[in-house]
């Protein structure tokens, strides 16, 4: 019967030939093209001079690139704690027996991400202004401690944390979401002989939720931190890397480079350091979880 | 009733497209080529509302397609940001348009790649020379005398003090002070009152730049400096006078209570409003910021328009050159692609265009319109019929200063991009101006040296 129903390979490829297609255009090609010019002095214009490792030299060489990866590694953080962290413990909350209205919960959290990252960008820079901003307006009307007020987005020691809370703040619904249904596949009844065992909500959530779901979590983790190792759109709207570029981060410096510096060459070898390093990371960190949670999943 | 509704809603609309499509007259020279031409420029239509530059480019380019209906003119028109860096991927992609807008900056790296036309000969047959001011050509001519367009829109200044008189008549200033000392000292009466003196935006790192330390180098520097540097003759970024002007620069912005505290959060487009609303009793930005100003201020407090004033940027203790100094120029030109000559009616059409959009019925249509000037002298300029604020303006623009470059209409931009972000830096103390030399020079060299 399953075979009468099965179409023929022939069709299936021909179905799949056109996302291949257009994943092997938009993303691989782009990808072998870098890499190919990454080998180039390339500079605004179309003459390419082939200069070996000269670039890579270079690249080993550039601290504002290693300090931005540093930027890119404070925001994974950042997010993998604010966006992972604070989602499982609201989806806790609002699988909770007592939460009310969840599916307002799910709507409301997921809302965020569907907006524009720069349009969130210029929501939070209107949050942080200075002059107008509600911030500096609640620590001053509200708190009535005017010498708390700042220039928010100019404090370069702290900045990647204010630019890293619109990230959280926008990501935490989406990955709400992504648990909720993880959840929602777990058979309630581990969760009721847990109680019965008197088991509290936190020992539920680390000996029973979060070893359940660990595979969910993972894809999670996968996400959040190959999103944070592209992240731009939202500095550029915020800070555009600064001040100076305490908050410049890989992809707004290859940005920085190709266009505003003309600089293609050396700016294709960023992007091909920015995939290499995106991958490390998400490999050296899924293999950190998998082996913290060895007996977890044992 | 409706019909009569209908009747009075459609003369309306009419009278409204009249003074919209105002127009100017082209030359209809006699084109041979019949085809396309493809032009790139970032006059918007927003662009152009308040824009005098941008009003008359866009106004001449509808007189030129109405006087070669054979020609099928395609725009390309882009706000400035994205045309900057659609127009430098092109570049990359050696796919440029037939007929664009050349950054002075790109001029020399453009030309040795063979992507702009070498249009000397072109420019001195041009039927308008005897009227070009031909000073604005130098951010087009590379080194060996060689000039690569005609340059465009309207010059204006980047840097340019507005100022409140009634703001500044209640602390005591007549005027506005001519020293950064003065301003120092109404600085602390403006902060008693909780407002700021001067209100100024780094939010996009090239404002500091562009609107201010092109204009206080030279106050530092001479012309000569620069144009040594340009030259490549000896100049340096490390020279004392400069780093001078990076230590003064950075003292008044960190060490006074003149500017906004978030001049670097701020674009110049929120710095503004702080000055329209009463939040700073001065503005420094570019000439496109006075045109905003007076076109919002005209509309909504007619009292603050007509107590606007503009002023030169007040010279620092420690310079001693040319106090009354702004910086001015035409920062882009009409170049054409190389490849464009393949087809001689081609290239006769576009090379039309240019002298057109450069040409006296440009210059007349902003002189007439906005008492601004182009390329080609308009001869002279019927002030009488602009309001005082206008006039002024002119003057101060054309007859009153002393003028010196922009620093970024020249070299290599990644030489700036290197210059503006670190000066941010420097702006809150994180880095010193030597270093800031330093690094800048070492771009330098790297481009032209090594």
């Amino acid at each position: 019967m399953l075979d009468s129903i099965r179409p023929k390979k022939s069709t299936i490829y021909l179905y799949l030939l056109i996302p291949v297609a257009l994943f092997i255009f938009t993303v691989f090609m782009p990808l072998v093209a870098a890499l190919f010019y990454s080998f180039f002095e390339w500079k605004s214009g179309p003459v390419k001079t082939f200069n070996g490792i000269t670039n890579y030299k270079l690249l080993f060489a550039d601290t504002t690139f290693w300090a931005s990866f540093g930027h890119n590694l404070y925001l994974v953080l950042a997010c993998i704690i604010g966006q992972i962290g604070i989602a499982f413990v609201l989806v806790l909350f609002a699988n909770s027996r007592l939460a009310k209205c969840q599916t307002i919960h799910r709507t409301f959290g997921f809302f965020p991400s569907t907006i524009s990252a720069v349009c969130i960008g210029m929501i939070w820079t209107m949050i942080y202004h200075n002059k107008y901003g509600i911030l500096n307006w609640f620590i001053i009307n509200v708190l009535g401690r005017p010498d708390l007020a700042q220039v928010w987005l100019n404090d370069s020691a702290h900045v990647m944390l204010y630019v890293s809370i619109p990230l959280i703040w926008q990501y935490i619904g989406y990955y709400m979401v992504i648990m909720f249904s993880a959840i929602a596949g777990i058979d309630k009844s581990i969760f009721e002989s847990a109680e019965i065992d008197g088991a509290n909500g936190f020992q539920t959530a680390i000996h029973i939720t979060l070893p359940l779901i660990r595979n969910t979590m993972l894809v999670c983790l996968t996400l959040c931190i190959a999103g944070n190792m592209k992240a731009f759109d939202n500095i550029y709207t915020m800070t555009r890397g600064g001040p100076g570029t305490a908050s410049m981060v890989m992809a707004m410096y290859g940005y920085k480079v190709s266009f505003e510096q003309t600089n293609l060459g050396y700016g294709s070898t960023i992007s091909v350091a920015i995939f290499v390093l995106s991958l490390a990371v998400i490999g050296g960190s899924q293999a950190l979880v998998k082996r913290a949670t060895r007996g977890l999943e044992a | 009733m409706k019909k009569v509704i209908s009747l009075v809603l459609a003369l309306a609309v009419l009278a409204m497209s009249a003074v919209a499509f105002a127009s100017t007259p082209v030359a209809a020279t006699e084109l041979e080529y019949k085809g396309d031409l493809v032009l790139m420029h970032f006059s918007t239509s927003e662009e152009s509302e308040g824009n005098g530059g941008s009003d008359g480019f866009r106004t001449t380019i509808a007189a030129w397609k109405e006087a070669h209906p054979d020609i099928n003119l395609t725009e390309n028109v882009l706000a400035n940001a994205e045309y900057k860096t659609q127009v430098a991927t092109l570049a990359a992609a050696d796919n440029l348009p037939d007929v664009f807008l050349l950054q002075g900056m790109n001029t020399i790296a453009w030309a040795n790649q063979g992507l702009v036309m070498d249009m000397t000969d072109i420019i001195s047959a041009s039927p308008y020379y005897a009227d070009y001011n031909t000073a604005y050509f130098t951010p087009f001519t590379t080194p060996d005398g060689k000039i690569y367009g005609l340059p465009v829109l309207t010059g204006g200044t980047c840097t340019i003090v507005i100022y409140d008189k009634a703001m500044w008549a209640e602390k005591g200033y007549d005027a506005f002070p001519s020293t950064w000392a003065e301003v120092e000292e109404a600085a602390e009466k403006f902060s008693a009152d909780g407002i700021d003196t001067i209100a100024f935006g780094n939010g996009g790192q090239w404002q500091l730049n562009s609107d201010f330390v092109s204009t206080l180098g030279n106050r530092y520097t001479g012309p000569e400096w620069f144009a040594s540097l340009i030259a490549n003759t000896g100049a340096k970024f490390t020279d004392e006078a400069f780093v001078k002007c990076l230590t003064e620069t950075q003292r008044l912005f960190k060490d006074t209570k003149i500017f906004n505290a978030d001049f670097n959060a701020v674009t110049n487009e929120d710095a503004r409003e702080y000055f329209i609303s009463g939040d700073a009793a001065a503005f420094i930005g570019g000439n496109w910021d006075w045109s905003y100003i007076t076109a919002v201020l005209k509309e909504s407090n007619e009292e603050k328009y007509n107590n606007m004033g503009i002023a030169v940027l007040p010279q620092p203790a420690d310079a001693d050159k040319y106090p009354n100094s702004q910086n001015i120029g035409l920062g882009y030109a009409m170049a054409i692609n190389p490849k464009v000559a393949e087809d001689p009616a081609k290239l006769a059409a576009a090379i039309d265009l240019c002298y057109e959009l450069t040409g006296p019925a440009f210059s007349s249509y902003v002189a007439e319109n906005y008492a601004l000037g182009g390329l080609t002298n308009a001869g002279d300029v019927d002030l009488s019929k602009f309001d005082q604020q206008t006039q002024d303006f002119y003057n101060w623009s054309y007859v009153d200063t002393d003028t010196c470059e922009i620093y970024d209409s020249y070299l290599d931009s990644a030489i700036w991009s290197v210059l503006n972000t670190e000066m941010q830096a420097m702006l809150n103390g994180e880095i010193d101006p030597e270093t800031v030399a330093a690094d800048t020079q070492a771009k330098y060299d790297e481009i032209y040296n090594s």
